[in-house]
């Protein structure tokens, strides 16, 4: 390292960003929460899509066994779909409560 | 712990999702990406953004770095693609550099002038040299990190690096006490 070396260095540390920067980090994790929250909006969205989809074309097969089931199932499947809606509401992603974490 | 095994089980951390772990290597690699690209791209508002987008680009792609890589090269490589693509996209290098000098003020003391000088002696190299003389002279990268972050071979971040610096010194009146 020479003198003019360390010349440039001092000049180049001038223009430095500063070590910390809490404005500029929280601005780029808000940016990463969105995007995770528009991917976990379209992730649920394409779910629910294809989850209606299914539903329709099993619909004529699945209403008369559902109609004969469905005094003893209705509680369960009420229950269960209860259950679903707070894992999500109370902190855990789309992606992990439906299995597809990695 | 070091800081290349904090840097590694932070890694860790965020391939499993924490945001809170790569919140932590913002924070620690915030100043290397943002100065590398001040320097490369010389606006300073335009750089911010690009870090900005790199950081967003690194969260996307953070699964592929592979174990004990060094998150400051990699980084720097996706700021850099990130830069070209704009510079390519644009067109707006030269337009930039030419307003940069307009802007300036010319009532100046002696350490702003060496800034200005080293500025526009930045300006008038090609944006690969910028991006060697900025990791190399500047952020202390090896010659080999930097060309595995710029994906360039080793003899032409050299080659870029050694010119750059010959140029820079020259602009500033400075003797090149290494050579000769």
């Amino acid at each position: 390292m020479t003198q003019s070396d360390d010349r440039l260095k001092a000049l180049f540390a001038m223009d430095a960003p500063p070590a910390r920067d809490p404005a500029f980090c929280t601005e780029v994790i808000e940016e990463v929460m969105r995007q995770r929250l528009r991917e976990d909006i379209a992730l649920l969205c394409a779910v629910s899509v294809i989850f209606a989809g299914v539903l329709w074309l099993v619909w004529p097969t699945l209403q008369p066994a559902l109609v004969a089931v469905s005094q003893g199932l209705a509680p369960a499947l009420g229950a269960m779909g209860l259950a679903l809606c707070a894992a999500m509401i109370l902190g855990g992603r789309p992606t992990s409560v439906l299995g597809l974490a990695t | 712990m070091s800081p290349a095994s904090l840097d590694e089980a932070l890694v860790a951390a965020a391939q499993s999702g924490s945001t809170e772990a790569f919140s932590r290597l913002v924070e620690r690699h915030q100043q290397a990406l943002r100065g590398f690209l001040r320097r490369t791209c010389g606006d300073w508002a335009q750089a911010d953004d690009l870090a900005q987008e790199t950081f967003l680009a690194a969260w996307a792609r953070i699964g592929r770095l592979k174990s004990g890589a060094s998150v400051r090269a990699w980084l720097c490589g996706i700021g850099y693609n990130k830069f070209l693509t704009a510079v390519r996209s644009v067109g707006r290098e030269r337009a930039r550099a030419a307003l940069y000098e307009a802007d300036r003020d010319t009532t100046l003391d002696a350490c702003a002038e060496d800034r200005l000088a080293l500025e526009r002696a930045m300006a008038s190299l090609s944006a690969e040299q910028r991006a060697c003389v900025s990791l190399c002279l500047a952020a202390d990268f090896s010659h080999a990190e930097a060309a595995e972050a710029l994906d360039m071979p080793l003899g032409t971040v050299k080659s870029h690096v050694s010119r750059g610096r010959l140029r820079l010194l020259q602009v500033l009146g400075a003797c090149d006490d290494a050579v000769g």
